[in-house]
């Protein structure tokens, strides 16, 4: 894209403000404990047999649902993304809905709905019910990387195999070949979101590794050896991160849309009632089930607490939201700059990449600490007891995403756009302005909403950093819940899930026709 | 070149903002870390504003969360204290805080009636409002002869896989079994625990979960406090509660407790706030809103709360207990997770 971003003033300061604020915290957490007085103790409990037996129960567990979660994530994304099948625009956003939703509510209502159907919460909360909850959680993000991928294979190479070979050859032969980086993305992205997830474990009674940090937090206080488990985990998630880095890198994760490729679809003929009961039954387990089981809780005893939950939660919407776009302006800014410096360097990897990715597979307790013991010192005052150290967090924990987002779109824009504009003289910015960001804007637009949603619920590191006398939506349900009546806390849960609810419908009304106007101008 | 400016000064607004955000300390103010349920204590805090016209700034955690994010907070905040007040669920908490170095003495003249027990010999925390451990039972499932009357009935053979008790690592729960350990000596309280998870007791995340746990059937008892039993109560009918022991080791009683942070920004306002907190009006309050226990002669309770004078309570010196704590807490994770 012509002059490198690299050296551009735009990208040193980003790059160099996301080190200070963001990276360093952690880095000297790190550097604290290795250089504290007595570490051998806490070194030794590292490595005791205990504790890595826990480890490799939580690599099992985390490993079985990236495996199913990319398995049924790939079967929906072919049907979606590949198929001639009614309702797929409804499919494709409907389903997405676990992912905007904290897991904490989606394991609450699951418990509920076993105890309210067999009387017991037994079997959900056990392991297999914990890999099962996590799979309905992470299948939509499978869906979303393995469709992108799907969605922008070269239809000529589906044809051309289709004349040697059947459907089902051609499919194991060519096709899963070909989305094979989106596959291990999915399988990577996965194993890290559940090695990492910590609040359904903790609601179902078991142990795993990430509920023994939160032990080591909150029964001993002991912050070294929760921070050197934590680094444990960093480090297992990195290093599979960079064994897979090439894959990873050439996956087209999370496309908005896709431009320049001749998509085929296959007709389902004899098949089409089957498929269609599969996304109605997906559909059914992982939206509709949860949001009942919240809905009969509000409303058995009357509307009172209900419209209690509303009066309590209303307060917060102003403040939440402003805050929350905010940091989605940011989260897009760090974003786009990581994305365009991403593609512009010849190796398949860099350095704002990896420490995006890597900020995004810490705990979140550990993240929240880090924040807490750097910048809680007079001179940093004015973040640490405000708002500002929120939005580092956010901007820490979703950059990635907001990266991989936008880079996919970029990967798609032909260079000689740019470089035909260069030669006829416009300078850097106004070609990024007047063509790239035009060309993107639906990703952008994505990037920004996925950034808003998840920042407004963002519970686990906000609940760390949040500052005194200020309300914000997830720390009031939160906090709200605790000795709350059931109905209430059915109710709290209920009005954040409709607005999620609400949110993604606004997100795909908007973004709909920005897409279409966009890749038919590009057409 | 004027495009470059017109960012760096977009950047610049967005900075400023911020700064302006974040600059809001004041001497009116003061900053109170609370474990208590956002529920109850957010009423009393905001009385407190009304009536002094000092602006309260609230975090607020609980205790189904363990309170991981105050109490880690105000330990890492050690250096550099932003908080002027601890307000905790029980003694537990602010014990630790002492025994860390974090909180400083306050003898607040509003607590010179409140029994000795319930402070600390250094004045670091002051008790007010109490709450008790309690089974809570399911009537449906146990009728009143049934009913078990002391925490050594829970390991008989008739309540085998049907009692439930929070996890002992977190919580009042903690706080429970340390005093049966100071009680009971360590002999004595181990082979309790041995037994009772030889009866299968059920280990729930949180006393909410216990009270959740009892009131769906799944189980016909378990412990918890008296603020859940109240809360159980009011939203079943078939849910009754017992206080254990009555004629043997009592009841264990927890006392809210409120403390003054070391080096706080806003120590004035603070120990306002303490001797607010430590008042009548505010047993008053907390004994409506959750049925707790009034640590002042003379407060006037709502029908149905119990009477600390109608309690029999165990006999325990809380300094000593939460030390004893720290002493098994090893052991506690090993029979959780063994």
């Amino acid at each position: 894209m012509g002059r490198k971003l690299t050296n551009h003033p735009l990208y040193f300061a980003v790059f160099i403000s996301f080190i200070i604020l963001v990276v360093s915290p952690l880095v000297y957490v790190l550097l604290t404990i290795f250089f504290e007085k007595s570490p051998a103790g806490n070194f030794s409990l590292l490595i005791s047999i205990d504790t890595l037996f826990l480890l490799f129960k939580s690599i099992s567990i985390a490993s079985a649902v990236a495996v199913l979660s990319t398995v049924f994530g790939t079967v929906l994304g072919f049907i979606l993304y590949k198929t001639k099948i009614a309702f797929d625009g409804f499919f494709k956003v409907a389903l997405l809905i676990p992912l905007f939703l904290s897991p904490y509510i989606l394991a609450v209502a699951w418990k509920d709905f076993f105890v309210l159907l067999f009387g017991s919460s037994s079997f959900i909360s056990s392991h297999t019910g914990l890999i099962i909850v996590l799979t309905t959680i992470y299948t939509p993000l499978s869906m979303l990387i393995t469709g992108s991928a799907l969605a922008n294979i070269n239809s000529q190479m589906e044809e051309s195999g289709l004349v040697i070979t059947n459907l089902r050859n051609m499919i194991f032969k060519i096709i899963l070949p070909l989305i094979k980086p989106a596959l291990l993305t999915s399988f990577v992205l996965v194993f890290i979101f559940s090695i990492s997830e910590f609040s359904v474990a903790s609601l179902f009674g078991l142990r795993v590794f990430t509920t023994e940090i939160f032990t080591q937090f909150s029964a001993f206080y002991n912050h070294s050896l929760a921070i050197l488990q934590s680094a444990l985990l960093i480090a297992i998630c990195v290093l599979l991160l960079f064994s897979e880095r090439k894959y990873i890198s050439d996956a087209p994760f999370l496309s908005i849309d896709s431009r320049g490729t001749n998509k085929k679809l296959y007709p389902l003929k004899k098949h089409k009632l089957l498929v269609l009961a599969y996304l109605f039954l997906w559909f059914f387990t992982t939206v509709v089930f949860p949001f009942l089981v919240l809905f009969i809780q509000s409303f058995k005893g009357g509307t009172d607490k209900f419209f209690q939950a509303v009066e309590l939660l209303l307060p917060t919407f102003s403040n939440s939201i402003a805050l929350a776009l905010l940091g989605a302006v940011l989260i897009v800014l760090v974003g786009f700059v990581s994305a365009f410096h991403s593609l512009n360097q010849n190796q398949k990897s860099n350095s704002f990449d990896n420490l995006l990715l890597l900020i995004f597979a810490i705990p979140s307790t550990v993240f929240g600490i880090s924040l807490i013991k750097f910048y809680n010192n007079p001179g940093l005052d004015f973040i640490y007891s405000g708002f500002g150290i929120v939005l580092i967090a956010w901007v820490g924990k979703f950059s990635f995403i907001a990266s991989k987002i936008i880079g996919n779109a970029i990967r798609q824009i032909p260079k000689s756009m740019d470089e035909a504009a260069q030669i006829e003289g416009v300078p850097f910015f106004t070609r990024q302005i007047k063509i790239l960001v035009p060309l993107i804007l639906p990703s952008l637009f994505a990037a920004f909403i996925i950034g808003f949603i998840f920042s407004l619920g963002e519970l686990s590191t906000t609940i760390m950093v949040y500052p005194p006398g200020s309300e914000l939506l997830p720390i009031k349900v939160f906090t709200i819940m605790a000795n709350a009546p059931q109905s209430l806390t059915s109710s709290m849960s209920l009005i954040v899930f409709s607005l999620t609810l609400v949110l993604i419908s606004g997100f795909f009304i908007m973004v709909k026709p920005l897409a279409k106007k966009y890749s038919s101008s590009n057409d | 070149m004027a495009c470059r400016m017109k960012y760096l000064s977009k950047l610049l607004i967005i900075l400023t903002a911020l700064f302006t955000l974040s600059c809001s300390n004041n001497s009116s103010e003061v900053v109170v870390y609370t474990s208590v349920d956002q529920i109850f204590s957010e009423p009393v805090l905001k009385d407190f504003e009304k009536e002094t016209g000092i602006k309260v700034k609230v975090l607020y955690d609980t205790e189904e969360t363990k309170s991981t994010g105050v109490l880690n907070r105000i330990i890492a905040e050690k250096d550099n204290p932003q908080c002027d007040v601890f307000w905790s669920g029980d003694p537990v908490r602010t014990i630790v805080l002492k025994n860390k170095g974090i909180t400083t003495s306050y003898k607040s003249p509003i607590a010179k009636d409140i029994a000795a027990v319930f402070k600390d010999a250094d004045y670091h925390w002051t008790g007010f409002s109490a709450r008790a451990r309690v089974l809570i039972y399911n009537k449906d499932l146990l009728s009143e002869p049934e009913v078990p009357q002391s925490v050594f009935d829970l390991t008989k053979e008739k309540y085998k896989g049907n009692v439930t008790i929070a996890n002992p690592l977190f919580g009042t729960t903690t706080f429970h079994l340390a005093a049966l350990f100071s009680v009971l000596g360590d002999e004595k309280a181990k082979l309790f625990l041995s037994d009772l998870k030889k009866n299968k007791v059920i280990i729930a995340t949180s006393n909410g979960d216990v009270k959740k746990r009892v009131m769906t059937g799944e189980v016909s008892c378990g412990l918890t406090d008296t603020d859940d039993a109240f809360e159980a109560l009011k939203e079943k009918e078939n849910i009754g509660f017992v206080f254990l022991g009555q004629e043997e080791l009592g009841s264990l009683i927890m006392p809210n407790t409120v403390c003054l942070i070391k080096n706080s920004p806003n120590t004035g306002n603070g120990k306002r706030l303490i001797d607010y907190l430590l008042s009548k009006e505010t047993e008053a309050k907390l004994a409506k809103s959750c049925a707790q226990m009034p640590l002042h002669k003379g407060v006037e309770t709502p029908v149905g709360v119990p009477q600390l004078d109608n309690i029999l309570p165990m006999k325990i010196d809380y300094g000593e207990t939460s030390q004893k704590l720290e002493e098994i807490q090893n052991y506690l994770k090993e029979w959780v997770e063994n």
